[in-house]
């Protein structure tokens, strides 16, 4: 039972970690950082509950490469927005960019 | 089963250190780098939790990936190197109450609720590629059909965002 606990007190500290950087930061790369070490977090529990708990049970391998396939389309499109910022206003910092509000 | 504790331990460890590191450094570089060396311990780790495509793939991803993210910080930043020390930070006691609390409302549903038993054995690699590849194909095959065209959606998207607009490119020629 202790490797089950290990990796998802490491997933649970990941996830933690990543929230901070995503609220605190004010750069749109660093957000998307702690973005990226939450899903790191979310992957970890996801491994450890499929090798723990269900070894011979697959579904929990296909939502590890569904999540994979979000942190890749986050990047993508998060950058895609960042470039268009860039040109726009010379800047990616967040604190600049209050006009986005609704 | 002592040394797969061990090792899990370790390079869990090694994760949480690395991404740490990432928001406490100042310069730009050092973040991408440390994402990169917590997600491949990430990746180790699950290496040690005989997960050997997942690691592996896991790997693989990250080092692209965050080797992009460096490129781009370089491209966007002022000061990629971290030399003027200047903070990127803002609302920080908040952000710190809510990652902490997000962390051990986490850690309490990890340690309170009941898993059950553990499984002691589980299948070689190459009976999980085989199960995976089945799964992939049978009974997930619209989730992962989907997630191709997700991806598909996202660069076409990713791609119109970032081409310059005419307006936008005519305003760089009169200033030059």
């Amino acid at each position: 039972m202790m490797p089950l606990y290990i990796a998802l007190a490491v997933g649970a500290i990941m996830f933690g970690v990543g929230l901070y950087g995503a609220l605190s930061q004010t750069n749109l790369v660093m957000i998307m950082m702690g973005v990226e070490v939450m899903l790191g977090g979310a992957l970890v529990n996801l491994v450890a509950f499929w090798r723990f708990l269900h070894p011979t049970a697959y579904p929990g391998q296909t939502f590890f490469l569904i999540i994979m396939t979000v942190m890749a389309l986050d990047m993508a499109v998060g950058f895609g927005v960042g470039t268009a910022r860039f040109r726009a206003r010379g800047s990616v910092e967040m604190e600049e960019a209050r006009e986005l509000k609704g | 089963m002592i040394l797969q504790t061990v090792f899990i331990g370790l390079f869990g460890i090694a994760a949480i250190w690395f991404a740490v590191v990432v928001f406490r450094t100042h310069s730009m570089v050092r973040s991408a780098l440390a994402l990169l060396f917590s997600q491949a311990a990430l990746g180790a780790m699950f290496l040690a939790m005989q997960a050997e495509f997942l690691g592996v793939l896991q790997i693989m991803m990250m080092a692209t990936e965050m080797s992009i993210m460096a490129i781009f910080m370089v491209m966007f930043m002022m000061d990629p190197g971290g030399l003027g020390g200047m903070d990127m930070t803002h609302q920080k006691r908040g952000s710190q109450a809510a990652g902490v609390i997000g962390a051990f409302a986490a850690l309490g549903v990890a340690f309170l609720a009941g898993w059950g038993s553990p499984a002691a054995t589980v299948p070689g690699p190459q009976e999980q590629l085989r199960g995976l590849g089945l799964d992939l194909m049978e009974r997930s095959m619209l989730i992962f059909e989907t997630a191709g065209v997700t991806i598909l959606a996202a660069m076409i998207a990713a791609t119109a965002v970032a081409l310059a607009t005419r307006s936008a490119t005519k305003q760089e020629g009169n200033d030059e």
